[in-house]
């Protein structure tokens, strides 16, 4: 029985590699899909992008857009940047996406995790590597031969249903699925060299290319202390895991960045600026996933280059937002820091006063509250901050 | 990965789900509606979503561009057909741009979503919600989309508003393979999936005054015969159509032949 399984996964799994001749890389020009299943998912990835250009989620803005692009173009060369299409969607999670048509998805938790250009153009190059090489349509087929050979087995199991045969079949089905999480790890990895490849032929530091991930095992260690579990083990790989686990992404990562380009920039300065209209957009998103751990990392990283009023404004929400007395405490003090550092933070007033009032301070809460109020005489909340200030209201 | 995890799906399920999702009602019209024939309304219809592929052997969906181009001409030359039997005025609602494609992707959506809801929680019986019992006659058909319908792109001019949607796999040489083999053993497996729905609404109130919905429709979509059956099919009993039923009679036989290696 399973050399039978063996002999039709073959059998089925030759066609689709035969088909592999030599074709134009698919972002070449005007490149059109070859063959019906190139073809078909083109159409496909067409239909969701025109859904898309359409959604709410999307951030429109041309100049974020244009920036990402720019970054794109610079690391993966001009000629090639030009068929991809990006869209900055707001979505709190660490993630961009591509898909075979060029549609290149970039999530806002990427934009607030990375720390610099170097930091982000590892991940469009990574994302661009999925792209040049197929990856989707690679993964189709064999995903379609795969299932193809459990489904005749699984046939043929239940014709002679014996104990032996069920426990042949479903180790066999089993072997297969694992084996297509094992090739979508291999085609992440793969995507990670030509990314890194990218990296060391650009303008920019590509030892940060590790550095990513070593942030991502320092956010998750923060997520689980936080929540009183045990730290995270970077190196396993689970049996459906998509992507290869942290810890080994940061060792390659770091094995194969160019040495003689560890003297260039990383353009952080840059980023920050172009980051910085958002920042409080993201940060909002972030702490909304009430992860306080994570979310306390990620503005603490963040202020390893400095802190802002608007650093200091979000973690005073985030701690406000879990609101134990003791947090509240903590909260005044961030907001106080905010207001400090640019008084005109209208939203920092507001935090302070509503903390300090809480946590039974109600005349200092006064003087911040009313501020608010100076510096925000429209807010919708307006009405209500007024009746929280003596003789204030009516 | 998420077509993947469909297909493990689709895998392990073969034999459990071969015959299921028989005896569901398929339309309903809201209570008190009605649309009389040549009532000089004006229905305007909205981008049909169509999807045309084919199934391969263990029922994994590979889409297929140049069926789906197909399908998208023949059913449009279909319903352009079909206007005449409507009884009304049909109007193709106009490409929308800026945020009035936004508003119109968000109304798709939703009404995606409203008609996943009907045909889960009100045509499948065992499935019913307790507010849309058969026994609680004041509101059987009850759904809105709410009324922002009445700001989407050519509402203006119109009076209802029709949204069609088609998906169809037809089942690969070696689908068919497998189901005949199995049904040597006395298996059951499924070969090809035609699902369609199409649904009206009131582009004053946003109610659903009247859907459709087949998960095993006829009429080969990648034909223009069976194009015009699948929209006969599609727009069955709708309101106020005059000819559409006698009509439907007629094609329904004659591609009954052509059809008959899809279905099981």
């Amino acid at each position: 029985m399973r050399a039978l399984g063996a002999g039709i996964g073959l059998l089925l799994a030759s066609p689709a590699a035969a088909q592999q001749a030599a074709l134009l890389p698919p972002y070449a020009g005007v490149y059109q899909p070859k063959g019906v299943d190139e073809i078909g998912l083109w159409q496909e990835a067409d239909e969701e992008e025109r859904q898309l250009a359409a959604s709410n989620l999307l951030i429109r803005d041309e100049r974020l857009t244009g920036y990402v692009r720019s970054l794109l173009c610079d690391t993966v060369g001009a000629d090639r940047c030009g068929a991809v299409r990006i869209y900055v969607i707001r979505a709190p999670m660490f993630n961009a996406s591509m898909m075979p048509n060029g549609t290149m998805r970039v999530y806002s938790g990427l934009l607030l995790r990375v720390r610099n250009e170097a930091e982000l153009a590892t991940v469009l190059g990574h994302e661009f590597g999925h792209y040049e090489s197929r990856h989707t349509l690679t993964a189709f087929k064999e995903q379609r031969s795969g299932t193809d050979a459990v489904a005749w087995m699984a046939v043929l199991t239940s014709f002679a249903a014996t104990y032996q045969n069920v426990r042949s079949f479903q180790n066999f089905q089993l072997a297969v699925y694992g084996g297509f999480y094992r090739h979508g790890r291999d085609q992440e990895r793969e995507a990670d060299r030509l990314g890194i490849a990218y990296l060391n032929r650009s303008r920019l530091r590509p030892q940060e290319a590790s550095a990513i991930w070593q942030h991502m095992m320092e956010e998750a260690e923060a997520s689980a202390s936080a929540k009183g579990l045990k730290k995270p083990n970077f190196r396993l790989i689970a049996f459906a895991a998509s992507h290869p686990p942290y810890a080994e992404r940061a060792g390659y990562l770091a094995a194969l960045a160019a040495p003689d380009g560890a003297d260039r920039e990383d353009g952080a300065d840059r980023y920050r600026a172009a980051l910085a209209p958002f920042l409080g957009q993201f940060l909002d998103d972030q702490i909304k996933l009430n992860d306080f751990g994570a979310s306390d990392y990620l503005i603490q990283n963040l202020a390893t280059m400095g802190w802002t009023g608007t650093l200091w404004l979000k973690r005073g929400d985030l701690y406000r937002t879990r609101g134990n007395p003791r947090d509240l405490i903590a909260a005044a003090e961030f907001y106080a820091n905010a207001v400090k550092l640019d008084p005109t933070l209208a939203e920092a007033h507001r935090g302070l006063g509503l903390s300090l009032m809480k946590t039974g301070r109600a005349s200092e809460a006064v003087v911040p509250l009313q501020t608010y109020l100076t510096l925000r005489p429209d807010a919708t909340d307006a009405g209500m901050i007024k009746m929280m200030i003596p003789g204030e209201s009516k | 990965m998420n077509g993947f995890t469909k297909a493990v799906a689709i895998a392990a399920g073969l034999v459990l789900f071969a015959g299921a999702a028989q005896a569901q009602e398929r339309s309903a019209t809201k209570q008190g509606f009605e649309l009389p024939a040549n009532s000089g309304k004006k229905i305007l219809v909205f981008r049909p979503s169509i999807s045309v592929g084919a199934q391969s052997t263990a029922g994994m969906f590979e889409p297929n561009g140049e069926w789906t181009e197909q399908a998208k001409a023949n059913l449009q030359a279909a319903l352009a057909k079909a206007q005449a039997s409507l009884g009304n005025t049909v109007i193709v609602a106009p490409e929308a741009y800026g945020e009035d494609a936004q508003t119109l992707q968000e109304h798709m959506q939703l009404f995606a979503a409203v008609s996943d809801a009907v045909i889960q929680y009100q045509f499948f019986v065992g499935n019913r919600l307790p507010t849309k019992k058969r026994d609680n006659k004041n509101a059987v058909f009850d759904w809105s989309l709410g009324k922002g319908v009445a700001d989407l792109p050519g509402a203006k001019d119109a009076d209802y508003g029709l949204f069609l949607f088609t998906q169809d796999a037809y089942g690969s040489t070696g689908r068919k393979m497998l189901q005949l083999f199995a049904a040597f053993g006395g298996v059951s497996v499924r070969s090809g999936v035609h699902k369609g729905y199409a649904g009206l609404v009131d582009l004053r109130t946003g109610d659903l005054l009247w859907l459709n919905a087949d998960a095993e429709m006829g009429g080969d979509v990648r034909e223009a015969d069976g194009s015009e059956k699948r929209v006969h099919q599609l727009l069955e009993d709708f309101p106020g159509s005059t000819a559409l039923k006698a009509q439907a009679v007629a094609p329904a036989t004659a591609t009954a032949t052509a059809t008959a290696a899809g279905k099981p």
